[in-house]
C-alpha cells in the first residue's frame, strides 16, 4: 500500500517529462497528462480506502531511511480525499483548457510549456498534501508556486504580466518567511520531520512555540489568502486565461488552507490561537464579500468570493473541535469543486459573450441556456442555498460553532449568515443584469403603449440573437461534469460527510512518530 | 546551541536590506531584493548549523566534530530553487521591459478605477438594477411586449381536434368575427 | 411519500423536452404527479385519521442527523392536498395561459413543477434541518418564476427582492433551528414537539424561526416583497402566493403552536404584527387599481389574519385557524385565476380600463362571486364557516393582546369585505364614462380551473361538519379545552354570526366611502414605506462595500507587500515584547571570517538597494554572494561553497543577457514611494528576525536528527559526502522537486520570450547556412576545419561554426581559440564532477552548471548559432530526459519492494581503472546534471539566441529573412 503514495508525485512528474520529450506533439501530450491524472484519482482512490479502512495513517520513508532521518511521506484521510478531489477537478480542468487550445487555435496557451508546467503543478500540490516533512512541504509550495508563476503569465499579454508580477512577489514574499520559519523552527528542535517536531516543540516554552506558530502561520495565511494578507488575490487572478484561473482558485488557495490545518492540528497543537483565527475569520468573510459586492466583473466577484469563503475554512479550522475540523473538510472539499465549476462557467460566458462585465453582456438566458444552468446552479451552490454542498457545509460549521456556544462563537455564525446572503446578493445580481436582461428591453415609460401594442397587434418576435462564437463540446462537457461532482456532493453527502467527521475525529489527534515508524515497517 | 552574533547581524542587515528593495516598483529592484532575502535566508540556514566544523565526510573525523549537515542539503535546496526563480524573474523583466520599456510595476486598474470619480455611474447602473420603483406598479398585464391573442373558441391551432361547438362561457352568444384574434 | 418526493425531483428535467414536443399541452403532463400525489394524499385519509400516521424516512447524512423523513400527521395531510390539489389544477390552467407564446415556458414549467415538489416535501417532512432546506428552495424556485418576464427590469428587481427577502428569513431561522436542534438533541420536529425544550436559548431560537417564518409569509415588516411579486405570470402568484409559498410561514406557526405558543415573546410577535397586517394590507387593498396587486394587497391582509388565528395558541383559534387556512386557499386563487383569464383576454387588468365583462361573462363573473363571498365570509361559502368560527374563538380575550387580535380581526373584516366588492365591482361592473370592453370568449377549458375552485368554496361550506371530524384532530394537540365545531349555521344565537354580519355591512360602507372621496386616487398613505426600506439598505451595501473595497484594494504591490511585513513585525513584536526573559545562547563570533566578511557584506547589502544603476545593484549583490561563499568554504560546507560560486556566474551571465536590453540606469520613475517609511518596515523586519533567530537558536535542547548522518549515509547511502548522500538519496525526495522547478524555471523564461512560440529553431541545424552543416562534424571531430565557402567570412579560417554568422567587427578570433579548446576541457571535468560528487565536493548539480558554462563561453564566443551547433540536443529533450532518468532512479527500487529511492551499490574490479564502486543513485545524479544543462541551455537559447533575433529582427528585418 505505501509503495502507491510516492506515485502521487512521481507518476505527474514522468508524465510531466514525456510532455516535455514530446515535443510539441499534441496528442502525445494529452494523452500523458490524461492518463497521468486518471491514474491519480484511481491510486488516490485506492488510498482513500485503505486509510478508511485501517483508520491509521499509511506512511513511507523515502529511500528507506529508518524514521526520522529521511523523508517521511505519509496520508491519512484528509490528504487522500484531497488528493483525490484536487485530481478530479485538475483532470476536467485540462480538459476544458485543451478543448480552448484547439477551438481558439491561438497559441495563448502554447501546449508544449502548458503541459508539463500543468502536470508539474499537479505533482506539486500532491507533493503538498502528502508531506510528512515541513521543509519537504516547502518544497511542495515552490513547485506549485513557479508552475503557477508560469501559468499566470502565459502568453504574456500587458494584463497577465502585470497582475502576475503582483501575484508572482507576494508569493516570493510568503515563500521566503516560509523558509525562515523551517530554519527557525530547526534550530528550536533540530529535525524538520512534522511528527517529530510536534512532540519535541511540546517540550518549549509556551512562549516560543508561539513566535515560531505566527511565523509559520503567517507564511500560509498569505497562500491561503486570508485577511489583511488576502488583498493580493483579487488584483491576480482575474486576467489569468479562465482555466488557470479556475485551477488557482480552486486548489492553489486550498494548499494553503490545508497547510494551516496542519500547522494547527499537527505542528502547534500545544499552541492555540484560535480566537485570533476566529477574529480574521470574520474579517475575511466580511470584507471580502464587500469586495465582492462592489465589482461588477464576474472574475473579479468570484475572486472576491473567493477570498470570503477562505474566511469560512479558518472559521471551521478556529473551532478547533472535531466537529469543526469535520466541517472544515467537507466545507474544503465542496468549495473546491463549485468554485472551480463557477470559474470555467465563467470562462464559458466569456468566450460566448466577449466579455465577462455584467454591465455589458446581456441576454444569456436566450442565447445560451445550457449556459445557463451550468451557471446557476454552481452559483446558487456557492451563495449555501439547499439542497446544495454549500448549505450542508454552512449547516455543519454552525452546528459546531453553535454546540460550543460562545458569544463569539455566534458572532462568527451571524457574520457566516451575512457573507452567505450578499454572496448570493452578487451572484443574482450578476445573473439579472448578464442572463435575464436583454438587448431590446421595453423601458418603464413606454410599456402603456407597448401594452397596447403588444396586445393588438402582437409584439415584435423574439430578439434576433446576434452571432457569438460557439463553445467547443469539450469544453461545456468539462464544465458540466463538474456541475454533475457538485450535485454529487449533495446527493452522497451522507458517506461524504461521514468520512469528514471520521477525519475531523482523526486530524485533532497529531500523529506521532512511532505510529508512522510501525506504518513505515510494514 | 550557540549562535553567532555577527552572523545574525550580518542576516538582520541582510533582511533589512531585502525587504527595502522588495517594497520597490522597478522589478530589477525587487529581483534585487529576493536576492538578498535568499542570501539572508540561506546565512540563517548556515547560523543554525552551529559552530563551524569539519565538511561532513564520513570518516574524516569524529561525527561531533563535522558540521550539521542537514541545513547544507537545506540549503542547497533553498540556493538552487532562488537561482531558478530569479532566472524566471529576469525573463519577466525582459518581458515587461519589451512591453512597457519600463519595468515598473503599475497600479491594479480596476482598483484604480474603483476610486475614479467616474465609477459612479457604474454603481448607478448596478443600483438601478436591484433596487424596486414605483413605476414598477404600472404593469398591468402580463402580456406586455410578449406576443399573443386572446383565446377564443374559434381557434383550432393549439388542438384541431376540438369543435366549436364544445360548451363555452356563453352557450346563445352569436359569434362576433371582431373578436377574431391576430393569428386567425 | 419519498418515491413521490423524488418523482417531483427527477420528472420536471424532462418537461423542457416536453414542451419541445407537445407545446403547451406539456402541461397536462406536468400536472399529472401532483394529481397522482393528491390521489394519494386522498387514500392516506383513513391511515391519518385511525392514528396511525404514515411515517417514511430515509437517513441522508446521519452524522449530521439530517434524515430525509416524511410524516403525514392531519395538519401535513391538509396542507399536502392543498398543495398537491391547487398545484395540479393551476398547471393544467397553463395550458391555456401559455398558448401562443411558449418562450421560455419549457424551462418554466419544469421550475413550476419542481416547486410543487418543494412545498409537497415541506409540508411532509418530519426534519426541520430538511424543512429549512426545503423552505430555501422554494424560495429559489421563486425567484426564477417571478423573474419569468425576464426582459422586464420591474419582473427582475421584484424577483431578487422576493429572494433575498424570504433569503434572510430563511437563514435567520437557520440560526434558530440550529439553536434549537442543539436544545432538544434532535432534528425530528414531531420529537421536538412532542418534547419541547425550555430556556432562555430557546425562547431566543423561536424567535429567530418566527422571523423566517413572517418574512415567508409576507408579515409586516417583511410585508412588501408580495405585490412585487405579481410581476410573475398570474398563474405563478395563483399557486405560490396563494396557496402555497406564503402558506409556509403559516404551516410552520400551526405546527410549531401547540408546543410552543406560551413561550413569552410569541404571541406579542404573532398577534402584534399579525393584526397590523391585516389592518394594512385591506387599507392598501383599497386603493389599488390593478386587479392583481388588490388581491396581493388583500392575500396579505389574509395573511395577517392566519397569523392571528394559527398564533392564538387556543384548540378552538387553531381549529377555526385551520378553517380559514383552506377556504383561504381555495378562494384566493380562484381569484387569481379569474384575473388570469381577464389579462389574458384583454391585455389588461386595470379596473379604470375594464367595464361590463360581467354581462359578456356571466359564468366567471358567478364563480367569482362565490369566491369573493367566501372571502368576504358570506353565508354558505367555505369562508363564512371559518370567519364565524374565528369570532367565535377570540370572542372573549383575556389580556390585552387576545383584545388587539379580537379587534383586529374584526376591524380586518370590514376592510375586507369592502375591497372583496371592490374586486368585483372593478372586474365585471359596468362603469359609467368607461365604454365597455369587449370580450372575446374563451375556451371552457381556460375558465373551467377557476370554475371548479368557486365550486370547492361553496360545496366546501356545506361539507363543514365533516371537516369538524377532521381539523379537530389538529386542534385538540393545542394545551388547554374547547368545544367549538364548525357548521355552517350555529343559530341565530350565535353573536359571532351577528358580528361577522355588522363587519358586511360596515364593508360596504367603506367601498362606497372610498368611492366617494376617490381613496384610490390619493397618494400613499405613509411617503415612507418598507420599499424604501429596502432600497435604502441594498444601497447603504453598495456603498459600504465600495469604501471599505477602495480603503483594502489599494492595487498598489508595494502596498500589498508593506502590509504583509508589518503584519509580520506586528505579530511577532507582540510576542517577542510580551513576553519577560528570554534564553539566549550567543558567541561575538565564531570564527576570523565571520568578522572578515561582516563589513563587506553588510555595506554591499546597503549599497545593492540604493544603487542607481543596474549593473552596480547586480554586482553588489553578488557580492554578498562572494560573502557567503566565503563562510559555506569556511564553515565545513565545501559543496554550497562550490554550488554558490557556479550558481553566482551563471546567474551573473542571465543578468548580463537581459540587462543589455535594459537601460543600465534606473529612471527616476523607478524610485517607489516613502523610502524612510520603506526603510522603517526594513529595519523591523531584520530587527525580528534576528531576535527570533536568537530565541531559536538559544530554545535548542534536544540533539539534531543529522548527528546520525554520517554513519547513515556511509552504510545506507554508500557515500562518504554526507552533504551529497542527503541530496541524492537521503533527501532525494526534495530534489528531485528541486529538478521539478529547474523544468519550471526553463518553461518559464521560454514562455516568456517566445511569447506565442516555444519552437527552439536551432535545435536542428536546418536553420544554419548551407555548408555548415559540414564542417561542423569537423567542429565535433578533430582541429582541422574545413573552411565552408559561405557567410561573410569569405576565405576566413573559421575556428568556430558560428563564428562565421557574426559580424566581423564582433568577431574576436582570439576568444574563438580558447572556446575552441577549453569546450570540451571543461565539459570532461563538469562529467568528473558529475561522479566524484558521491563521495567528494560536487555532483551532478555542480557538473551540470559547469557544463553550462561551458555552453555559454561557446555562445558568448559565437553568438546563437554557435550555441545551435554546440548544444547536444533541444533543451526540452534534455530536460525531459534528465527527468525521466530521476523518476525511474526512483521508482525501480518500489519493483523490488523497497522504499523509493532506495540506492544499491554494485561492486566490479574494472582490469585498468582497478576497483569501481557504483552507486545506483549516481544515476539520480545524472539526472540531475542532464536538467541542469538543459535549464542553461533554455536560458541561453530564450534570453540569449532569441533575444539576438528579436533585437536583430529591430535592428534590420531584411538580414533575418536571409
Amino acid at each position: 500500500m505505501s509503495a502507491l503514495i510516492p506515485l502521487l508525485v512521481m507518476l505527474p512528474l514522468l508524465g510531466a517529462a514525456v510532455a516535455l520529450v514530446a515535443g510539441r506533439r499534441r496528442r502525445v501530450q494529452i494523452a500523458a497528462s490524461i492518463t497521468t491524472l486518471t491514474a491519480v484519482v484511481v491510486i488516490a482512490t485506492i488510498l482513500l480506502g485503505a486509510v478508511d479502512a485501517s483508520g491509521t495513517p499509511v506512511a513511507v520513508s523515502v529511500g528507506g531511511w529508518p524514521i526520522p532521518f529521511g523523508i517521511v511521506l505519509y496520508v491519512d484521510r484528509l490528504s487522500a480525499l484531497l488528493v483525490g478531489v484536487s485530481a478530479v477537478v485538475l483532470l476536467a480542468v485540462l480538459l476544458f483548457s485543451v478543448g480552448q487550445g484547439y477551438a481558439d487555435d491561438d497559441d495563448d496557451t502554447p501546449v508544449s510549456i502548458f503541459h508539463p508546467t500543468y502536470l508539474i503543478l499537479a505533482a506539486g500540490i500532491f507533493t503538498a498534501f502528502i508531506a510528512g516533512d515541513l521543509f519537504n512541504l516547502y518544497v511542495g509550495f515552490e513547485i506549485l508556486l513557479v508552475a503557477s508563476y508560469v501559468l499566470i503569465t502565459l502568453g504574456g499579454t500587458e494584463s497577465r504580466i502585470r497582475t502576475g508580477v503582483v501575484y508572482i512577489v507576494v508569493s516570493l514574499v510568503s515563500s521566503i518567511l516560509f523558509l525562515a520559519a523551517i530554519a527557525m523552527i530547526y534550530a528550536a528542535v533540530g529535525t524538520v520531520n512534522m511528527a517529530q517536531i510536534a512532540e519535541r516543540m511540546a517540550q518549549l516554552p509556551a512562549s516560543t512555540q508561539l513566535v515560531l506558530h505566527l511565523m509559520l502561520l503567517i507564511a500560509f495565511a498569505i497562500k491561503a489568502a486570508v485577511f489583511p494578507l488576502s488583498f493580493w488575490l483579487p488584483d491576480s487572478y482575474p486576467t489569468a486565461p479562465a482555466p488557470v484561473t479556475a485551477v488557482f482558485a480552486g486548489l492553489l488557495t486550498k494548499v494553503g488552507v490545508y497547510a494551516m490545518i496542519r500547522t494547527e492540528t499537527q505542528l502547534f497543537p500545544s499552541s492555540d490561537v484560535n480566537t485570533l483565527l476566529l477574529i480574521v475569520g470574520l474579517a475575511t468573510m466580511i470584507i471580502g464579500i464587500l469586495g465582492a459586492v462592489a465589482q461588477a466583473e464576474l472574475k473579479r466577484i468570484l475572486s472576491f468570493t473567493l477570498v470570503s469563503h477562505i474566511g469560512y475554512m479558518v472559521f471551521g479550522l478556529a473551532i478547533a473541535t472535531p466537529a469543526g475540523l469535520g466541517a472544515v473538510a467537507y466545507y474544503i472539499v465542496h468549495h473546491i469543486v463549485v468554485q472551480t465549476t463557477l470559474f470555467l462557467a465563467v470562462g464559458l460566458i466569456e468566450r460566448r459573450a466577449g466579455s465577462t462585465s455584467i454591465l455589458k453582456v446581456k441576454g444569456l438566458m436566450r442565447a445560451a441556456p445550457v449556459l445557463a444552468v451550468l451557471f446557476f446552479i454552481p452559483a446558487i451552490n456557492l451563495g449555501g442555498l439547499p439542497p446544495f454542498s454549500g448549505f450542508i457545509g454552512k449547516y455543519a460549521l454552525f452546528d459546531a460553532a453553535a454546540q460550543v456556544g460562545t458569544p463569539l462563537m455566534i458572532t462568527l455564525i451571524v457574520g457566516g449568515i451575512i457573507t452567505s446572503l450578499l454572496t448570493l446578493y452578487a451572484l443574482m445580481r450578476a445573473w439579472n443584469l448578464s442572463f435575464w436582461r436583454e438587448d431590446d428591453e421595453p423601458d418603464e415609460a413606454e410599456i402603456e403603449t407597448l401594452n397596447r401594442v403588444a396586445y393588438l397587434k402582437g409584439a415584435p418576435a423574439a430578439a434576433v440573437e446576434t452571432e457569438r462564437r460557439a463553445i467547443p463540446k469539450i469544453m461545456t462537457a468539462a464544465t458540466a461534469g463538474m456541475v454533475a461532482v457538485t450535485l454529487a456532493l449533495t446527493v452522497f453527502a451522507g458517506p461524504l460527510y461521514d468520512l469528514c467527521a471520521r477525519i475531523g475525529a482523526g486530524i485533532s489527534q497529531p500523529v506521532h512518530l512511532s505510529q508512522l515508524d510501525e506504518e513505515a515497517g510494514k | 546551541m550557540t549562535a553567532s552574533g555577527v552572523l545574525i547581524v550580518i542576516m538582520a542587515v541582510l533582511f533589512a536590506c531585502g525587504v527595502y528593495a522588495m517594497l520597490e516598483r522597478s522589478l530589477t529592484r525587487v529581483l534585487i531584493g529576493f536576492l538578498l532575502l535568499g542570501n539572508a535566508a540561506n546565512l540563517l540556514l548556515l547560523i543554525v548549523m552551529g559552530a563551524p566544523g569539519l565538511p561532513a565526510f564520513f570518516g574524516d573525523g569524529d561525527k561531533d566534530d563535522f558540521s550539521d549537515p542537514l541545513p547544507q542539503a537545506l540549503t542547497l535546496t533553498a540556493i538552487v530553487i532562488t537561482f531558478a526563480v530569479s532566472a524566471f524573474l529576469l525573463a519577466l523583466i525582459y518581458r515587461t521591459w519589451q512591453l512597457g520599456q519600463a519595468d515598473t510595476v503599475t497600479d491594479d486598474e480596476d482598483d484604480v478605477a474603483l476610486r475614479a470619480p467616474d465609477h459612479a455611474a457604474e454603481e448607478d447602473a448596478l443600483d438601478d438594477e436591484v433596487e424596486v420603483e414605483d413605476a414598477d406598479d404600472e404593469i398591468s398585464s402580463d402580456f406586455i411586449d410578449v406576443s399573443t391573442s386572446p383565446i377564443t373558441v374559434l381557434h383550432h391551432v393549439d388542438h384541431p381536434a376540438i369543435d366549436d361547438d364544445a360548451p363555452t362561457d356563453t352557450p346563445d352568444a352569436p359569434h362576433d368575427p371582431n373578436d377574431k384574434g391576430p393569428d386567425a | 411519500m419519498l418515491i413521490l418526493l423524488a418523482a417531483f425531483a427527477l420528472v420536471p428535467l424532462l418537461l423542457p423536452w416536453a414542451v419541445r414536443l407537445m407545446g403547451a399541452r406539456a402541461f397536462y403532463f406536468a400536472a399529472l404527479l401532483p394529481a397522482v400525489a393528491f390521489v394519494h394524499t386522498v387514500l392516506q385519509a383513513p391511515a391519518v385519521f385511525s392514528g396511525h400516521i404514515p411515517f417514511e424516512t430515509y437517513a441522508w447524512i446521519p452524522s449530521l442527523h439530517i434524515n430525509l423523513s416524511m410524516r403525514m400527521d392531519v395538519l401535513s395531510w391538509v396542507l399536502t392536498l392543498i398543495v398537491t390539489g391547487i398545484g395540479a389544477i393551476v398547471l393544467l390552467y397553463c395550458r391555456w395561459y401559455f398558448v401562443g407564446h411558449l418562450e421560455g415556458v419549457g424551462q418554466f414549467s419544469a421550475v413550476l413543477l419542481g416547486f410543487a415538489g418543494a412545498m409537497y416535501g415541506l409540508v411532509l417532512t418530519d426534519d426541520i434541518v430538511v424543512l429549512v432546506m426545503l423552505w430555501e428552495v422554494t424560495s429559489v424556485l421563486s425567484y426564477l418564476l417571478i423573474g419569468y418576464y425576464h426582459r422586464r427590469g420591474a419582473s427582475r428587481r421584484a424577483a431578487l427582492q422576493a429572494l433575498l427577502v424570504t433569503t434572510i428569513g430563511g437563514l435567520v431561522m437557520l440560526i434558530g433551528v440550529v439553536l434549537l436542534v442543539i436544545q432538544a438533541g434532535t432534528t425530528s420536529l414531531s420529537g421536538i414537539i412532542a418534547h419541547p425544550p425550555a430556556g432562555a436559548v430557546v425562547d431566543a431560537a423561536i424567535v429567530l424561526i418566527l422571523v423566517g417564518a413572517l418574512s415567508k409569509s409576507a408579515i409586516f415588516p417583511f410585508h412588501f416583497w408580495l405585490p412585487g411579486a405579481m410581476a410573475a405570470p398570474t398563474p405563478v402568484s395563483a399557486y405560490l402566493h396563494a396557496a402555497a409559498m406564503v402558506k409556509a410561514g403559516i404551516y410552520l406557526i400551526a405546527r410549531l403552536a401547540p408546543a410552543f405558543a406560551t413561550v413569552g415573546p410569541w404571541r406579542p410577535i404573532l398577534l402584534g404584527l399579525g393584526a397590523f397586517t391585516m389592518l394594512l394590507g385591506g387599507f392598501q387593498a383599497l386603493r389599488e387599481t390593478d386587479l392583481k396587486r388588490i388581491l396581493a394587497y388583500g392575500t396579505v391582509s389574509q395573511l395577517g389574519f392566519l397569523t392571528v388565528v394559527l398564533g392564538y395558541g387556543t384548540r378552538d383559534a387553531a381549529l377555526a385557524g385551520m378553517a380559514l387556512l383552506i377556504s383561504h386557499a381555495l378562494f384566493k386563487s380562484c381569484l387569481f385565476l379569474i384575473v388570469g383569464v381577464i389579462d389574458r383576454q384583454l391585455g389588461t387588468r386595470d379596473i379604470r380600463e375594464l367595464s361590463g365583462v360581467g354581462r359578456q361573462a356571466p359564468v366567471l363573473a358567478t364563480a367569482s362571486i362565490i369566491a369573493v363571498c367566501s372571502m368576504a365570509g358570506v353565508i354558505p361559502t367555505m369562508g363564512f364557516v371559518a370567519k364565524e368560527s374565528v369570532v367565535g374563538a377570540l370572542l372573549h380575550p383575556a389580556d390585552g393582546w387576545d383584545t388587539v387580535a379580537l379587534v383586529g380581526v374584526v376591524v380586518g373584516s370590514a376592510l375586507t369585505a369592502a375591497y372583496a366588492i371592490r374586486f368585483v365591482w372593478g372586474a365585471f361592473w359596468r362603469k359609467k364614462n368607461t365604454p365597455v370592453t369587449p370580450w372575446p370568449v374563451p375556451r371552457a377549458g381556460f375558465a373551467a380551473a377557476p370554475v371548479v375552485l368557486a365550486a370547492l368554496s361553496l360545496g366546501a361550506g356545506f361539507a363543514a361538519p365533516v371537516m369538524d371530524a377532521a381539523l379537530a384532530r389538529y386542534a385538540d394537540t393545542m394545551p388547554g379545552a374547547g368545544h367549538a365545531h364548525l357548521a355552517l349555521w350555529h343559530g341565530w344565537a350565535e353573536p359571532a354570526l351577528w358580528i361577522s354580519l355588522t363587519t358586511l355591512v360596515v364593508g360596504a360602507a367603506v367601498f362606497a366611502l372610498a368611492r366617494v372621496i376617490r381613496w384610490d386616487e390619493r397618494r400613499r398613505v405613509l411617503t415612507f414605506g418598507a420599499g424604501d426600506v429596502y432600497n435604502a439598505v441594498l444601497r447603504g451595501i453598495a456603498r459600504l462595500s465600495v469604501a471599505v473595497t477602495r480603503v483594502t484594494q489599494r492595487g498598489s504591490l508595494p502596498i500589498y507587500v508593506g502590509t504583509i511585513f508589518v503584519v509580520f513585525v506586528v505579530a511577532e513584536g507582540t510576542v517577542l515584547l510580551a513576553t519577560p526573559e528570554w534564553r539566549a545562547q550567543l558567541d561575538a563570533w565564531q570564527s576570523p571570517m565571520q568578522l572578515f566578511v561582516a563589513p563587506l557584506m553588510i555595506i554591499a547589502g546597503l549599497v545593492a538597494v540604493r544603487a542607481r544603476k543596474r549593473y552596480t545593484g547586480v554586482v553588489l549583490v553578488s557580492v554578498t554572494g562572494l560573502g557567503m561563499i566565503l563562510l559555506f568554504a569556511t564553515s565545513g560546507a565545501p559543496d554550497l561553497a562550490l554550488t554558490q560560486v557556479l550558481v553566482e556566474t551563471v546567474t551573473m551571465v542571465a543578468f548580463a543577457l537581459v540587462l543589455r536590453r535594459i537601460p543600465s540606469r534606473m529612471g527616476t520613475h523607478n524610485d517607489s514611494v516613502w523610502p524612510v517609511t520603506r526603510a522603517v518596515i526594513g529595519a523591523a523586519v531584520g530587527i525580528v528576525m534576528a531576535a527570533v533567530a536568537i530565541i531559536a537558536t538559544g530554545a535548542r535542547q534536544a540533539v539534531p536528527i543529522s548527528k546520525e548522518f554520517p554513519e547513515l549515509a556511509y552504510q545506507l547511502g554508500h557515500g562518504k559526502n554526507v552533504v551529497n548522500v542527503a541530496l541524492v538519496d537521503l533527501r532525494g525526495w526534495d530534489t528531485m522537486g528541486e529538478l521539478s522547478v529547474l523544468i519550471l524555471a526553463a518553461t518559464g523564461v521560454a514562455s516568456l520570450v517566445f511569447v506565442t512560440h516555444r519552437a527552439d529553431l536551432l535545435s536542428s541545424l536546418a536553420a544554419l547556412p548551407a555548408g555548415v552543416g559540414r564542417s561542423r562534424q569537423v567542429l565535433i571531430e578533430t582541429a582541422d576545419g574545413r573552411s565552408g565557402q559561405s557567410g561573410e567570412a569569405q576565405g576566413q579560417r573559421a575556428w568556430l561554426v558560428g563564428g562565421r554568422r557574426v559580424r566581423p567587427a564582433e568577431r574576436s578570433i582570439m576568444l574563438e581559440v580558447i572556446v575552441r579548446i577549453l569546450f570540451h576541457t571543461i565539459m570532461v571535468a563538469s562529467i568528473y564532477l558529475l561522479f566524484a560528487g558521491h563521495n567528494l565536493p560536487g555532483g551532478g548539480f555542480a557538473g551540470g552548471l559547469v557544463a553550462g558554462m561551458a555552453l555559454v563561453m561557446r555562445y558568448v564566443a559565437g553568438g546563437r548559432y554557435e550555441l545551435g551547433a554546440a548544444a547536444p540536443a533541444d533543451a526540452g529533450r534534455l530536460l525531459g530526459a534528465g527527468m525521466v532518468l530521476a523518476v525511474v532512479t526512483a521508482l525501480v527500487p518500489l519493483l523490488f519492494g523497497a522504499a523509493p529511492l532506495t540506492s544499491a551499490v554494485f561492486e566490479a574490479e574494472v582490469p585498468v581503472l582497478g576497483h569501481i564502486e557504483f552507486v545506483t543513485s549516481t544515476i539520480f545524479d545524472i539526472g540531475v546534471y542532464l536538467v541542469v544543462i538543459g535549464l542553461v541551455l533554455d536560458v541561453l537559447r530564450s534570453l540569449g539566441a532569441e533575444v539576438d533575433r528579436q533585437m536583430a529582427e529591430e535592428v534590420a528585418p531584411e538580414e533575418v529573412a536571409s
